[in-house]
């Protein structure tokens, strides 16, 4: 360990770009064992863990990074696993250098990072390459339910855990696949849907029930849930999209996630959709914003054959919200990004839209935040054509008290559900709530964190309640 | 200083107060001293003998100490035998006719004041005497002259009285001595019923008579008139004075004792005296059946650790041993490693007698008389000086220093030192004097020991080696590791390391979690125990390069009665260690067969209800059945937790183990078995160490052992599952010897039940009921707490899945245990002190008040002392600054780069910086430029004595001595070769590339009157600079302070344990020393009490972060405050704690090159920082009305405790840290603005008389005759040519110093170049000490009689620490001679034990012997032995050098020097060798490094042809 004196960062290998935009496959090589670990031996074993300090999750990265360091991986294995409920599939979507990797002491130091989100993906698909990750271990059965709604990481995390609790566990689903945004959400280049399914199967294969094409409100109301169940977790995401507003953003504009799931369902070769609308082929393509999902939907285009690639961001590079690396893995596959550039107008010829203006920005005063706010820089402004314009503005939550029919339900004002900061219940006795839903749109990483969290309340819940049902017989 | 509001009312009221708030305990209180013996070889008297002695006594004022009021001594005193014809007309004055027969003299101290008690004393007395059948003469009252006292002696004097009285029965000179002997004890017993505290015996023996009192030394005839008398005459005389850090006056703790005058400190006294109440059961029925119950306790309660010495010591004489096998048996040689070196009897003899008894280890050097035989002797050791003279007319003067007893050098036929471990006899009836190997001969062949020793039985062999079974399946084991507390970490970090090296894992800064009491986390019962080290006024040993004189070897019982002269039927089993495999456990249970007794100690964990029952409950259960297994014929007990399941959890075995050991010695059965544990918990050798010193007499970490042999890749019990077991008993072996040599201790049978620790956050009533007599002065986890949290622990680890928790004890983690040091404060730290932002600094101080309770001060709160004051009306910022400072982080932990930046802010600022050890670059000494000043001011000189010249001591303000470090208090240090660049090589005068070592003591501070002599001499090589005296917070502190007080510093710095350090072992950084809060408090207390407080600064460090920790050290005491590891965070330190892999990732704990690249620190960071600290200081004085940090110092009134800890614990209970001993007006804190004068020198005189060479430049000569009270001579001299003529001093031998005499202590101590001492006669110790350029010359009185070739010349510790300059000496050096020797030249022709140890630079020849363990830890440099005995084989520590034959070139440098040698001092023995030097030459070693003599071969090697060519 301690290697970073002598041993250089390196990533694993990214495919060449022009192999990349032509699948949907992930765009890193393999890496070899032994590379790994010797990236792995580069961390300091620090005092101060930065890393798990940056990691939502707390993950033990340097535990982790120790034994993969020293050919112990199947160790690394069971110490990622045992405060992650899915390390492979963070490895491989979380903006590391925002996180762990961003805090990293070797990082703030000027040597470099240890690779730990690669790591971090290593050790777990040796893992199941392996046959070390075993079948869910249910808990001593306490003849209690749960009901999750929703199937995205913080309904993974919380069923799971609940389950290895001994729960009975039930997850609800409104799509027709599990895996919420994980399945759906992000392209197969970020993230194999084998890497979600063979996690989706190992849970089911433990004994969680799916029940898809299930949407509350519908098949069912949340009362009759918290009737059927001893607890019920809200972890439904946010899935209304902040609607581009400007003259001529009408709905000829695409919005991100109908775009980005179609392409998924193409990958997971499902029926093509009827019309051509959600597929970039052959188009000029802009994407206006400049998150993550604004990342994905351009690099998507991208491997769908667009004539030419447009971000629209208002802010400069620096201060863009999205991952660095990201923006890098686009730049390489042929994405021309448009910074201090704001939409001023959508523009068509009445059916088809041609181009988006764009007013030019420049970076002002410090908001409260600290980032400096944009603001027009007059009389700049430019025309750039494009047949498919994609809002990738972020999302909102979904009306819930509305659809789930429960006006009791506490909101807060940005419209996530209200909970009580340590135990996650909601205004309802008995209901929780996590993941984006709580908080407000995130990264992946946080919604495990916040399922994690609300499994460990309702555990708490459940052996409260147990102990009241006990004293009361 | 006077003191005329001085009262004894008063000062015993004090006293009482702090004893009863808990941070005083009279045993706490040190002493040591100067000592020694004259005798008649035939037992003769003479009047001589009694003239000399005091004069020696005048000549030996120095290492005593005098208290604050200037004429009280801490003690002085003279025994003599009965001068008859004095005390024959003292009766005739009386009335009484003398009868025929001898005077018998007792020399009382009676009550004074209170007359009734008085007479009942009398009373007492007389009808002891008359009921033995003696005949009465009366009382005299002793002639003394009070007007020699001062205050506080003259308010504690007693009335003295002689009591004269006669055997009309005739009986032998020994039967009467054994009478008068219980007769004592009896007056004892009766004085302590009736509680006649004052009534004490100074001696009653009809051989002799004991003059002692609390007078300065020099004062002792003004104040004794009898002495004075003609008439007063003696065969013998025994001497003492006395330096004690004590703090309440007491005339009878001055010495001589009954038998024996010590000099030094009993280290072991806590295990001796417990033992002692198991052997002295035997004792007293084999030698006093008829009057057992008075001659117990042996040792007395309360009695100073010489006082038990003298006790034991002299029932051992009365129950029928002599003098000499007393010594022996008490103060053994080092004999376990050393067979080869020592005749086989006598290692049988020392054998045998490690059977029987435990060695009274520390520190020693005895003048003792039993009537017969008069002894001098010393400790395995050595740690103390012993010269000795015999002269023509058959006297023997033995004594701490040459010449205190003036004897002309004509008479004078042989002198010497005494080795370690051995000692003189005379026996004054045969009128014989033995010399060390004489009387050892005569010992051991006084009985069959070898045939004897037939009994003791080596088991090592049959039991340690074999295969090392696994008995749990993983999953059992997961479970039971995580019911025992075992972490991810604790295996990985601790265990592992161990597994793998063989020793304990190294790790780097201080420890920031909360103390054990203060943790929610579950946390072993060994956390509350905290190891206790030597400091000052006894040395830690350095068990790695000194091991030869340690030991390990565990006995499952004792041999029987002690004073069982043959064979017993007692088999005494022996093993290496007290530390037992689980292989070696299974084999020797089988062995012992039926004589074990297992004994389960298991808690239903049902029977919990978390009120505590349940568990002490389960524990009086086990001492139930202990005590009833031993009483029923158990040999050997086993406490053993490893059949706990899930309905079962371990008792905490640590108490357990306690319990039984305290229950089976109150029972007097303690001695009749082994005491043996099997704990799951126990993995680390501080645990390990906790149970032997708590009774254990061998410890099974069972659990531990299985960890490693079990591990997943090599499951089994192969060879290497072996191995790695071997290994973890080796380092924990390693771990236990570190442990008990940090207390100065040698032998582990001497540790164990001695409860070395101090019990930090225990309750009271949980002590009180299983572990009486230790201390835990703030209460704190009591039965139910510890039920609830062990019964926690137990079920979550029983239930759901097995899984380890993660750790975060050593390093944080978010699922582990607080720790005070977080991302968070860092990063808003750096922001704050990076771009001087208030808010993020208002951040960090949030951050710091939101973590909740770390350390005591977390649960004090502050009470204003009058309304706010307006911020701006407070201290300036200035004026508080200017009290900070930055400890001593050396330069080679730190690079370069970091170590100058703190320096530049600190003098920025007009506060200090501490150099740390490791030299300073000459460059700094001017200042930049710029303005900026790159030195530091305060230069510190530590144990390895790196890079510390005269030049460096002159350039500073003040001298701090590191007497020990918080992170690992009582340890050395080690900067491993990797980071020993050229730079700093060349900063400490070292080889690039090669390990250094920091030894753990001062070699020149064994005591306390040592480190008062290196006050002295660094007060005259910087005639400007305060002296400060680092000391770490543990129990004991505060007596420590005191001495250090009377020892002229200045400045007195209590560290608190969580201190940061490059490197140290990581059980040293957790669990040894104490909090800040207590420590401090402790030396402010007792040096308040004392007087001593207004003359000494103290100076507070130890995790100090926010200006509130400021205020809270203020109140406790503190006028100046260390703020180390937050000025490295402000450097941009990350705590990424691998300082000592040299892989700082930001450049600040490294010398790499590119790292140190990394360096983003500034010094106006730094700046901010203290800005920022002392900035909230304003503002928090300004809320308590405070308008001058000044106002609350030493205000613990101030104080209040908010916080009792956590629910679940008794009680927790810091009213100790806030007791104010002395509220009087006097200010509590430093009020001298000068350092504290030191006594004058003979250099006073030197520089008048050089006033030409100072002048103008001119060479001189002058002639002295010197005295041994004439100390440092040429030392202040040094500074003053520094001063005048630059650090490069003059040319050689500008200024020759012609001295005649027996030179005082530290003779050319940092003696600079163009000085030359050249010394007729002889010299103490030190000579040379930091040597650094001068010239001195060592020959023979001129005109004497003895023999130049074997006699000692020169004493101890001579050029220890010396950096350049020559030393040539035409006899013997005592021990330890050119002990870190980094650049002088010498020859002596002989030296003691220890020579040459850990020499990095510099050339020794040594023409004659060597003592043992020769150049051990030497690394560089080059030494030649003559050695034509082939005696160097068995006598050199070859752990880092090598022995090579002489080539042409090393003979050619060897020779010349002998030849210098033989032109300087007129040697007769190099004149000799130079005759016949093509012979001779054969019979000389080379001695070099290893490590030098590798690089030097494999650079050869790998140079390229061309360059070879």
């Amino acid at each position: 360990m301690l290697r970073f004196v002598d041993i250089d960062q390196a990533y694993p290998g990214k495919r060449p770009e022009t192999e990349r935009r032509n699948d949907f496959l992930e765009i890193y090589q393999p890496v070899e064992t032994p590379k790994l670990t010797e990236q792995a031996s580069r961390c300091s074993q620090c005092g101060i863990p930065f890393c798990q300090t940056g990691c939502p999750l707390q993950n033990n990265i340097p535990d982790w990074l120790m034994l993969a360091g020293t050919g112990r991986m199947r160790e690394a294995y069971e110490a990622s696993a045992a405060t992650s409920t899915m390390p492979e599939i963070c490895g491989r979507i979380c903006p590391q250098d925002r996180l762990c990797e961003g805090s990293c002491v070797v990082e703030k130091s000027g040597h470099g990072a240890v690779t730990i989100g690669a790591v971090e993906q290593f050790i777990t698909d040796t893992a199941w390459d392996a046959g070390w990750v075993t079948p869910i271990q249910p808990g001593v059965p306490r003849g209690q339910s749960v009901g999750v709604i929703g199937s995205g990481p913080a309904g993974l995390a919380a069923a799971e855990r609940l389950r290895e609790a001994g729960c009975d566990v039930t997850v609800y689903e409104r799509a027709d696949r599990a895996g919420g945004l994980l399945m759906y959400g992000i392209p197969g280049f970020k993230l194999d849907k084998h890497v979600v399914q063979r996690r989706l199967d190992r849970l089911a294969e433990g004994g969680v029930a799916f029940k898809l094409n299930f949407e509350i409100g519908q098949e069912a109301s949340l009362g009759l849930l918290r009737s059927q169940h001893d607890a019920v977790l809200i972890a439904t995401g946010v899935y209304a999209a902040r609607q581009l507003v400007c003259p001529g953003a009408g709905d000829e504009i695409v919005q991100a996630l109908d775009y980005l799931i179609r392409s998924n369902r193409d990958g997971l070769g499902d029926p093509k959709a009827a019309n051509e609308r959600l597929s970039a082929e052959g188009k000029n393509v802009i994407v206006i914003g400049g998150g993550d999902t604004a990342m994905d939907c351009v690099r998507t285009a991208v491997r769908q054959n667009a004539r030419s690639v447009t971000c629209l961001y208002r802010r400069d590079r620096k201060n863009m919200p999205g991952s660095a690396r990201e923006v890098r893995h686009a730049e390489e596959e042929g994405v021309v990004f448009e910074w201090l550039s704001a939409p001023l107008a959508v523009l068509s010829d009445g059916a088809e839209v041609t181009g988006v203006r764009v007013q030019r920005m420049r970076l002002g005063a410090l908001d409260a935040s600290g980032r400096r706010m944009p603001e027009a820089d007059a009389g700049k402004t430019v025309d750039l054509p494009a047949n498919m314009v994609i809002s990738a503005l972020g999302f909102q939550p979904e009306d819930l008290r509305k659809s789930f029919q429960v006006p009791d339900l506490n909101l807060t004002d940005w419209g996530t559900v209200e909970s009580d900061p340590d135990s996650s219940m909601t205004s309802l006795n008995g209901v929780f709530v996590a993941g984006d839903i709580q908080r407000g749109a995130s990264l992946v990483v946080w919604a495990i964190r916040d399922g994690l969290d609300a499994a460990r309340s309702i555990e708490n819940y459940l052996d409260n309640r147990l102990a009241v049902l006990g004293a009361a017989e | 200083m006077n003191q005329p509001n001085w009262s004894e009312s008063r000062h015993r009221k004090g006293l009482e107060l702090l004893e009863a708030s808990g941070l005083y305990r009279p045993e706490d209180e040190r002493d040591a001293c100067g000592v020694g013996l004259i005798a008649d070889m035939k037992g003769q008297p003479r009047r001589e003998i009694v003239e000399l002695a005091i004069h020696a006594l005048k000549s030996v004022w120095h290492r005593g100490a005098v208290d604050a009021d200037g004429r009280t001594g801490d003690g002085a005193g003279l025994r003599v035998g009965v001068p008859q014809d004095f005390f024959k007309a003292a009766v005739a004055r009386t009335g009484h006719e003398p009868q025929r027969g001898d005077v018998i003299v007792g020399m009382v101290f009676l009550p004074r004041t209170d007359f009734a008690a008085r007479e009942r004393a009398r009373a007492i007395i007389e009808a002891e005497i008359l009921g033995q059948g003696f005949s009465f003469y009366g009382w005299r009252q002793t002639p003394t002259n009070t007007s020699a006292l001062g205050t506080k002696a003259r308010s504690t004097l007693p009335e003295i009285e002689q009591v004269l009285f006669r055997d009309p029965q005739g009986r032998d000179a020994a039967s009467v001595a054994h009478t008068l002997y219980l007769i004592r004890r009896r007056i004892e017993r009766r004085a302590r019923e009736e509680n006649l505290r004052e009534l004490y015996i100074c001696s009653l023996s009809p051989h002799d008579i004991i003059y002692k009192g609390l007078f300065r030394a020099e004062d002792i005839d003004s104040f004794y008139l009898d002495l004075k008398d003609e008439r007063f005459i003696s065969p013998f005389a025994i001497f003492h004075q006395r330096y004690s850090t004590n703090t309440f006056p007491e005339w009878r703790l001055a010495q001589p004792f009954r038998m024996l005058a010590h000099n030094g400190e009993i280290n072991t006294i806590r295990g001796n005296t417990n033992w002692m109440k198991s052997h002295e059961i035997h004792i007293a029925e084999t030698a006093f059946e008829d009057a057992r119950g008075d001659v117990t306790p042996v040792i007395q309660p309360g009695a100073s650790d010489s006082a038990a010495l003298d006790q034991v010591f002299e029932i051992l004489v009365r129950a029928g041993r002599n003098a000499p096998m007393t010594k022996t048996l008490l103060i053994p040689e080092a004999w376990s490693k050393r067979a080869d070196v020592m005749p086989d009897g006598w290692s049988a003899m020392y054998e045998y007698f490690n059977s029987v008894m435990e060695p009274w280890d520390g520190p020693a050097a005895i003048a003792a008389f039993d009537g017969r035989w008069a002894i001098a002797g010393l400790d395995r050791n050595g740690l103390r000086p012993m010269r000795y003279a015999l002269t023509s007319d058959g006297l023997l003067v033995a004594g701490s220093e040459t010449g205190m007893a003036p004897i002309a050098p004509e008479r004078v036929i042989e002198r010497g030192g005494i080795t370690p471990g051995r000692m003189i006899a005379l026996d004054l009836e045969e009128g014989r004097f033995y010399r060390e190997h004489e009387i050892l001969d005569t010992l051991s062949e006084t009985h069959p020991y070898q045939r004897w020793l037939g009994e003791v039985e080596d088991i090592e062999p049959a039991i340690g080696l074999g295969p090392e079974p696994v008995e749990f399946t993983d999953a059992e084991r997961l479970r039971r590791q995580a019911a025992a507390g075992f972490s991810f970490e604790a295996i990985e970090l601790v265990l592992a390391a161990m597994a793998e090296d063989g020793r304990e894992a190294v790790g780097s800064m201080g420890d920031d979690t909360p103390l054990a009491v203060l943790s929610e986390s579950y946390r072993p019962l060994s956390h509350f125990f905290r190891q206790t080290f030597a400091q000052v006024t006894n040395p830690p040993i350095d068990s790695l390069r000194e091991g030869r004189v340690m030991g390990l070897k565990t006995r499952f019982r004792n041999l029987g009665n002690i004073l069982a002269k043959g064979e017993t039927r007692a088999n005494v089993l022996v093993l290496d260690s007290p530390i037992l495999t689980n292989g070696a456990y299974m084999r020797w249970r089988e062995m012992m067969g039926g004589a074990v007794k297992e004994i389960d100690c298991l808690l239903p964990v049902g029977e919990a209800t978390g009120d505590g029952h349940a568990l002490g409950a389960a524990i009086d259960r086990v001492i139930e059945q202990s005590v009833h297994a031993v009483r029923d014929g158990a040999a050997h007990l086993v406490l053993t937790d490893h059949r706990s399941d899930d309905k079962h959890c371990a008792l905490p075995m640590i108490l357990v183990a306690g319990a039984v050991h305290s229950r089976l010695t109150h029972h007097g059965l303690r001695n009749a078995c082994s005491l043996n544990v099997r704990s799951a918990e126990c993995f680390d050798p501080h645990y390990a160490a906790v149970l032997i010193g708590l009774g254990a007499t061998t410890v099974n970490p069972y659990l531990a052992f299985e960890t490693v042999t079990a591990n997943r890749d090599n499951p089994g019990e192969g060879h290497e599952a072996r191995s790695r077991a071997k290994r973890l008993k080796l380092a924990l072996d390693g771990g236990l010897l570190k442990v008990i040599s940090k207390m100065g201790i040698s032998i582990i049978s001497s540790y164990r039940g001695g409860c070395n620790f101090e019990v930090l956050g225990l309750s009271r009533a949980l002590i009180e009921a299983y572990l009486p007599g230790v201390v835990s002065r703030i209460s704190g986890l009591g039965l139910p707490g510890l039920e609830a949290r062990t019964v926690d622990l137990h079920r979550s680890a029983w239930r759901g899945d097995a899984r380890l928790p993660v750790g975060g004890f050593y390093r944080q983690r978010s699922s582990g245990d607080r720790h005070a040091v977080t991302a968070s404060s860092i990063t808003e730290l750096q922001q704050a002190v990076k771009h001087n932002d208030a808010a993020a600094w208002k951040r960090y101080r949030e951050a710091l008040a939101a973590q909740g309770a770390i350390q005591l001060r977390d649960l004090l709160d502050m009470r204003p002392l009058g309304p706010k004051l307006p911020v701006d009306s407070v201290e300036s910022i200035n004026g508080i600054r200017r009290r900070f400072v930055t400890p001593g982080m050396s330069l080679g932990a730190l690079s370069p780069e970091a170590h100058g930046a703190l320096n530049v802010a600190m003098n920025r600022i007009g506060a200090k910086s501490v150099s740390g050890e490791g030299g300073e670059d000459p460059r700094r000494y001017k200042p930049l430029p710029n303005g900026d000043n790159m030195n530091s001011a305060v230069k510190q000189i530590a144990s390895g004595r790196f890079g510390v010249t005269a030049e460096y001591l002159s350039e500073c303000r003040e001298i701090e001595i590191k007497i020990a470090q918080g992170a690992k208090p009582g340890e050395g240090g080690q900067l491993p070769g990797f980071k020993v660049t050229d730079f700093i090589a060349k900063m400490r005068l070292a080889t690039p590339g090669v390990s250094l070592i920091s030894p753990p003591p001062h070699h020149d501070i064994y005591s306390i009157e040592d480190l008062a002599q290196l006050i002295y001499d660094l007060k005259q090589i910087n005639p400007r600079a305060r002296v400060g005296v680092k000391l770490v917070a543990s129990a004991g502190v505060g007596a420590v302070a005191a001495g250090v007080a009377k020892a002229n510093a200045d400045i007195i710095n209590i560290s608190g344990s969580v201190g940061g350090t490059g490197a140290a072992s990581l059980s040293s950084i957790k669990f040894a020393g104490g909090p800040l809060e207590l420590g401090l408090a402790e030396a402010h207390q007792m040096l308040s009490l004392n007087g001593l407080r207004e003359r000494i600064t103290l100076r507070a460090d130890g995790g100090m972060r926010s200006g509130r920790d400021i205020v809270i050290a203020a109140m406790l005491g503190a006028e100046e405050f260390g703020i180390g590891t937050a000025s490295l965070l402000a450097l941009g330190c990350l705590m990424v704690r691998q300082c000592h892999s040299n892989t700082c990732p930001v450049g600040i704990c490294t010398q790499d090159d590119d790292l140190r690249l990394r360096f983003g620190g500034a010094p106006d960071y730094v700046v901010n920082l203290m800005s920022f600290l002392a900035q909230d200081v304003r503002e928090i004085l300004a809320g308590l009305g405070a308008s001058d940090l000044e106002d609350v110092i030493g205000r613990t009134d101030l104080l209040d405790q908010v916080s009792r800890g956590s629910e679940a614990l008794d009680d927790l209970d810091l009213s100790a840290i806030m007791a104010r001993a002395d509220a009087t007006e006097r200010p509590a804190r430093s009020t001298r603005e000068q350092r504290n004068p030191v006594a004058p020198s003979l250099d006073e005189q030197i520089i008048k008389d050089a006033a030409p060479v100072f002048a103008r430049a001119e060479k001189m000569q002058l002639d002295y005759v010197v005295k041994n009270t004439d100390r440092a001579v040429g030392t202040r001299t040094s500074s003053e040519i520094i001063r005048v003529f630059g650090g490069a001093g003059l040319a050689d031998d500008y200024l020759t110093l012609k001295l005649r005499g027996s030179a005082g202590q530290s003779l050319g101590a940092f003696a600079t170049r163009g000085l030359r001492i050249e010394l007729d006669g002889d010299a103490n110790d030190y000579v040379g000490k930091g040597l650094s350029g001068a010239t001195i010359v060592v020959r023979p009185f001129g005109g004497s009689r003895e023999q130049t070739t074997g006699s000692a010349i020169i004493g101890n510790t001579c050029l220890y620490g010396a950096t350049s300059g020559q030393l040539f000496a035409a006899g013997l050096a005592g021990q330890r001679f050119a002990v870190r020797n980094s650049g002088a030249v010498t020859v002596v022709e002989g030296c003691g034990a220890n020579g040459c140890e850990y020499m990095t630079g510099g050339t020794a020849v040594i023409i004659g012997p060597v003592g043992d363990n020769f150049a051990a830890g030497m690394t560089g440099g080059d030494v030649f032995v003559h050695d034509p005995e082939r005696r160097l084989d068995a006598r050199l520590n070859t752990d880092t050098v090598v022995a090579l034959g002489l080539t042409a070139e090393s003979e050619a440098r060897c020779r010349e020097l002998i030849e210098q040698h033989a032109r300087q001092t007129g040697s007769v023995e190099a004149q000799r060798l130079l005759t016949d030097w093509e012979i001779e030459r054969e019979d000389f070693v080379h001695i070099r490094g290893e490590e030098v003599v590798r690089r030097e071969t494999s650079v050869e090697t790998s140079l390229p042809a061309s360059m070879l060519a």
